[in-house]
This record gives C-alpha cells, sequence and structure tokens, in this order.
C-alpha cells in the first residue's frame, strides 16, 4: 500500500520529497487544494471514506501517517 | 478601550503586575475578572450577548462532548462482535445526535451574529424589530467564530468538553484577543489561560518589544496614512488617475499597519504573561500568489474558513457526485475541479460578509474567489505562458527576478481588490477602480499629493516606518527561507531572537530609540483622538 500512497503523491505534488518529511502539513507544504485531491484519490483507489473529521495535521504530516489512517479508514 | 489609549497601558501593566503576584492556581480567575472588566468598561451594554454565547457554547459542548464519550465507550465494549455494517449504524446514530446540538448551537451564536450585525438594518426597515438602540457587540465576529470553532472541533471529536464554565468564559473573553482576534483555536489556547505561568524574563521583554512594534505601527503608519485614505475614499469624484492609486497604495499601507499593529499589541500583552497566541500575519505582502497572500494574511480567519468551510464542501458527496457529472459537460478537469472552486467561492463569500453585509464587501469576497478560481481554471494555460516567457527572457523560474515579479503582480492583484473594503459603496468602488486608469486632470499631481492632508513630513515619516518595517520583514522572509523546515512561521521571531543575543547596552538603545521614535513621530495624545482599529468595527 506505501508505494500506492508514494505514487499518489508524488502525482499531486512531484516536487515534495515525501520519504523525508515528517511535517508536511505543520510546514505548511501541503496546500488545502493538494489534501482535497490526496483525500479524493485516497477514497477513490481505497475504497474507503475519509472524512472532513479526519483532517487532521497528525493524519497528513507524514507518508506512514496517511498509510496508517488509510489502514484504519478500512477496518 | 482603545488599544492605544494610556488607559489601556495602566489596566494591560496591573493585570500583568497582579497576575505574577497571585499564586499561580488564581490567576486563571485573574484573568477572567480582568477580562470581563475589560468589556464592562468597554462595551456595557452589550455584555449579554457575550454571556449568551458563552453559555450556550458551554452546555452544547457538553453535550456533545457526552455523546463522543459514551460512542467510545460503547464501541470500546462491543467492536470485537460488530460487523462493519453495524460500527457504521452506530457511528451514523451518534453523529446525527451531534449534528442536531451542533446546528442548534450555531444558529443561536450565528443568529445573534446575524441579528445584530446583518439584519439589524432590513428588520428596522420593514418595522418589525427596533434595532436602534442596539449596539453591535464588541467583538462578536471575532467571539462568535472562536465559540464555533469549538463546537466544530468537538463534533469533530479532536478535543474534549470544557467542564468549568468559568474557565471556559475566560477562553471566550480573553481581553487582549476580544477587540480584534485572533481567532484561537481551543487546543491552541484554553491551556495556556488556565495554566498559571511563571515569571520569566524573556517573555516580558518579547512581549514588551511586541507592544512597541504594534505601536510603531499603529501611531507612526497606519493613523498618518489614514488621513489621506479619508481624504481620497471620501471625496472619489474629485480624484483620478495617480492619486486615486496614491491613495488605494496608502490604504493597503494603512489597513496592515492598523490591523497587524492591533495583533501585536494584544499578543504582546499575552505574551507578558507568557501566553503565545497564534501568529494573524507573515508577511502577507511577500506572497507570491493570491492563496498565498490569504495564508499569511489574516491567518486565524482563513484557517478557519479552510478547515470549517473549504474542507466540508470541497470534500462533501454532494459537490463530489455533481463535479462526477459535470464532467461530460464541462470536461475531466474541470468537473474534478467543480467541488474546489463551490468550495473556494463559499470561503470567499464568507472572508467578504464577514466584514459586513453590504454588497461591497461580497464583491471583495468575490473577487478574491474569483482570481483564485480562474488561476486554478486556466493553471494549465499560465504555466505554458510563464514557461514561454521565461524560456524568451532566459529567466529561472526560481530565480529572484520571477520570483520577485510574482510578488509585485500580487502585490497588485490585492491592490485593485482594495478598493472595494473602504468605499463608501460598491458603486464608488468601482467608479474608483476605473478612475486610476483616467489622467490626473487639473491642480499637477505632486501639488495634489500634498494638498491630501498629510505634508511633506509625513511622507517622509511613513516612508521612513515602512523602510524599517520592510527590512525587518525582509530579514524574517529571508530567515524562513533558510531555515528549510518551519515554513513561513520559522522567520515569525527571527529578528526579535537575533536581537537578544546583542549586548545588554544595544537592546536598550534599540528599544529606547523605538520607543522615543514612537512618542515623538505617533499620532496621538491630547487634542487628537487616536483612530479606532479598523477590524474593531468588524
Amino acid at each position: 500500500m506505501r508505494e500506492e500512497v508514494m505514487a499518489i503523491l508524488t502525482e499531486i505534488r512531484k516536487d515534495v520529497d515525501f520519504e523525508n518529511e515528517t511535517k508536511l502539513i505543520d510546514d505548511s507544504i501541503l496546500a488545502s487544494l493538494d489534501i482535497v485531491a490526496i483525500v479524493g484519490e485516497f477514497n477513490d483507489t481505497f475504497d474507503v471514506e475519509i472524512s472532513v473529521e479526519d483532517l487532521i495535521p497528525e493524519n497528513f504530516n507524514s507518508v506512514d501517517a496517511m498509510v496508517a489512517l488509510i489502514e484504519s479508514a478500512q477496518e | 478601550m482603545a488599544f492605544t489609549s494610556l488607559y489601556f497601558l495602566i489596566f494591560a501593566a496591573v493585570t500583568v503586575g497582579v497576575y505574577y503576584i497571585i499564586p499561580s492556581g488564581f490567576r486563571w480567575i485573574w484573568l477572567l475578572i480582568a477580562s470581563y472588566a475589560f468589556y464592562l468598561l468597554s462595551s456595557p451594554a452589550t455584555f449579554i450577548f457575550l454571556l449568551l454565547t458563552t453559555a450556550t457554547t458551554f452546555l452544547g459542548g457538553l453535550y456533545i462532548g457526552g455523546v463522543n464519550r459514551s460512542h467510545k465507550a460503547y464501541m470500546d465494549a462491543h467492536k470485537q462482535e460488530m460487523s462493519r455494517e453495524e460500527k457504521k449504524a452506530a457511528k451514523a446514530a451518534s453523529q446525527s445526535k451531534k449534528k442536531r446540538m451542533t446546528a442548534l448551537i450555531l444558529v443561536l451564536d450565528f443568529g445573534v451574529l446575524a441579528v445584530l450585525k446583518y439584519f439589524r438594518y432590513y428588520l428596522q426597515a420593514a418595522g418589525i424589530f427596533d434595532t436602534g438602540e442596539l449596539l453591535i457587540p464588541l467583538g462578536i465576529s471575532f467571539y462568535t467564530f472562536q465559540s464555533a470553532a469549538y463546537i466544530f472541533d468537538l463534533y469533530r471529536n479532536k478535543i474534549e468538553p470544557d467542564r468549568n464554565i468559568a474557565k471556559f468564559a475566560l477562553f471566550t473573553s480573553f481581553f487582549p484577543q476580544i477587540i480584534q482576534g485572533p481567532i484561537s483555536r481551543y487546543d491552541q489556547l484554553a491551556g495556556q489561560l488556565y495554566e498559571g505561568h511563571r515569571f520569566e524574563y524573556e517573555n516580558l521583554t518579547h512581549g514588551a518589544q511586541l507592544i512597541l512594534w504594534g505601536f510603531f505601527k499603529k501611531l507612526i503608519i497606519a493613523d498618518r496614512a489614514a488621513v489621506l485614505v479619508n481624504e481620497v475614499y471620501g471625496n472619489y469624484t474629485e480624484y483620478t488617475g495617480g492619486v486615486v492609486f496614491i491613495g488605494v497604495l496608502f490604504y493597503m499601507i494603512q489597513i496592515y499597519a492598523d490591523f497587524s499593529g492591533g495583533i501585536d499589541i494584544a499578543r504582546g500583552v499575552a505574551r507578558c504573561m507568557g501566553i503565545r497566541m497564534t501568529h494573524n500575519f507573515l508577511r502577507p505582502y511577500f506572497a507570491h500568489d493570491l492563496s498565498e497572500f490569504w495564508n499569511r494574511w489574516h491567518i486565524s480567519l482563513s484557517h478557519w474558513c479552510r478547515d470549517y468551510i473549504f474542507y466540508p464542501v470541497a470534500m462533501s458527496k454532494f459537490f463530489g457526485k455533481a463535479g462526477k457529472s459535470l464532467r461530460s459537460v464541462l470536461g475531466d478537469r474541470v468537473g474534478k475541479l467543480f467541488p474546489v472552486i463551490i468550495a473556494q467561492y463559499c470561503t470567499f463569500l464568507t472572508i467578504g460578509m464577514w466584514h459586513g453585509a453590504e454588497f461591497k464587501y461580497i464583491a471583495f469576497g468575490l473577487y478574491n474567489g474569483t482570481v483564485i478560481v480562474l488561476g486554478l481554471l486556466l493553471e494549465p494555460v499560465l504555466k505554458k505562458m510563464t514557461g514561454a516567457i521565461t524560456g524568451a527572457l532566459h529567466i529561472e523560474k526560481q530565480g529572484r527576478l520571477w520570483q520577485g515579479f510574482r510578488i509585485v503582480r500580487t502585490f497588485f492583484v490585492v491592490l485593485a481588490g482594495r478598493v472595494f473594503p473602504k468605499a463608501v459603496s460598491f458603486t464608488a468602488a468601482v467608479s474608483m477602480f476605473f478612475s486610476m486608469f483616467v489622467p490626473n486632470r487639473g491642480t499637477p499631481f505632486m501639488e495634489t499629493v500634498l494638498s491630501l492632508g498629510l505634508t511633506g513630513a509625513d511622507y517622509l515619516i511613513i516612508a521612513g516606518g515602512c523602510a524599517v518595517w520592510f527590512i525587518i520583514s525582509f530579514c524574517e522572509e529571508r530567515y524562513a527561507a533558510a531555515a528549510g523546515t518551519g515554513g513561513i512561521a520559522a522567520g515569525a521571531e527571527a529578528v526579535r531572537n537575533r536581537l537578544d543575543e546583542k549586548p545588554l547596552a544595544v537592546r536598550w538603545a534599540l528599544l529606547l530609540a523605538a520607543f522615543a521614535f514612537v512618542l515623538t513621530f505617533g499620532i496621538y495624545g491630547p487634542g487628537y483622538d487616536a483612530a479606532a482599529f479598523i477590524y474593531r468595527g468588524f
């Protein structure tokens, strides 16, 4: 799953080093438009329902946090 | 009680002094007493509305928190034996209860705001309700939005409800922020307010520096620029061309100096007590595009709108489905962007209407929303154009020249929008906008500029003040870029931290020089009523 998440993220923001960044939201690296696009792709690709309630910085600060979010949404 | 009055300085000094004298466990009670005293001294007739919002939000919050807790307890006990559908049904039942209470509290809180701020004239005109004697409660937009954020965060299960109404009352009324924000979040501010902070010399000096810096912007730059701005906007039919442009340019300076100066004073007073309030401005005129500008300007309102309007609309199933069905008509790209476009307009209409109900404010919101939406829709074309221009001129896209051009371009895009909120009406704004392109008539330009209420010395003081401000902002911007992490917020205290590293004599010499500068060139004192802060009216 991590590879698929990485592919989605790099497709949306080619200029960001997703492997190493751990403060994507706290450091304002991802903008609100990116988040909307990322969530849309996650919902379509992984058949989950990530909602507004899940939009907290801790869930989007790093690739691993996003993978964990998708996994918990799949439960 | 205006921030720039001597009374406020005495009030703040006494509050800070007593704060550190009393035992730490009682400090929040002292802050509540001071905050309510401040409100009663400033706007006694509307105090009841603050109490009403505080009580309804507190009680609603307790209910929503209770629903969250019982849902969690139920899930913890039965999670293992439940199917996915049953889990979904339990969540939906809990959401439905929370939704009803959230809606009720929001209707009550925003209802008061709507009646007192927006519909009063219509209700009065229709003879339904005599609002003539009703004043707009001090800081109503700020404390209503802050309370709404608390309810939304509880609904989203991001925070635990406050169980002490007196403590919660402090959160909604904290005196430095009640007049013009920033609109703080519960998880960011409440804990700091309730905790009795130990005295730290650094907090006092940084707080005092922020207050002095706020006075510098407000009394030296904003109130001086206001003289010219009021003349041009108030008599707009008498001026054309460069004079109108100067009027709008000075309004750009005035609104930034006025609002950010007020925020600096508020943050400075809080900082003296060890309370760090959120940033509301991060060098907005260094933004490279309009979206970035709104991420740097009145940040607490922009982020409020992002979290509670933009995301819910952009991610709503309704607009998502509408976008999908529109893909066949409008194309894949536009269909995909459709929910985002609607969300942008909802966001900017809210930002516009936050200032008032008049059409000029709505136009201000629509203008900003439309520029950002056009940027989104035309992104591929604009990218090609950028590539072609930078290629033909042999300029690096990431180079200083091109990035500098983007900053200047954004400044002018913002400037064009600034015609609306200050103009006497929407038609006046449109007239002013077009008159900027009509050559100056009659009196020579320089002669007219010097007859707008400011002397040559005033222009020099404004220019000098802006130069100091620009240099500090530029240093912060460079520091933020060099820091790598922390984004634009990283540079916010860079200059102040550098100042700390200087010898004591240098620090004091600089501070005394700044203090003397404000005392000498500030517009204040007997016979001169320092202009009220612009955002106090919102």
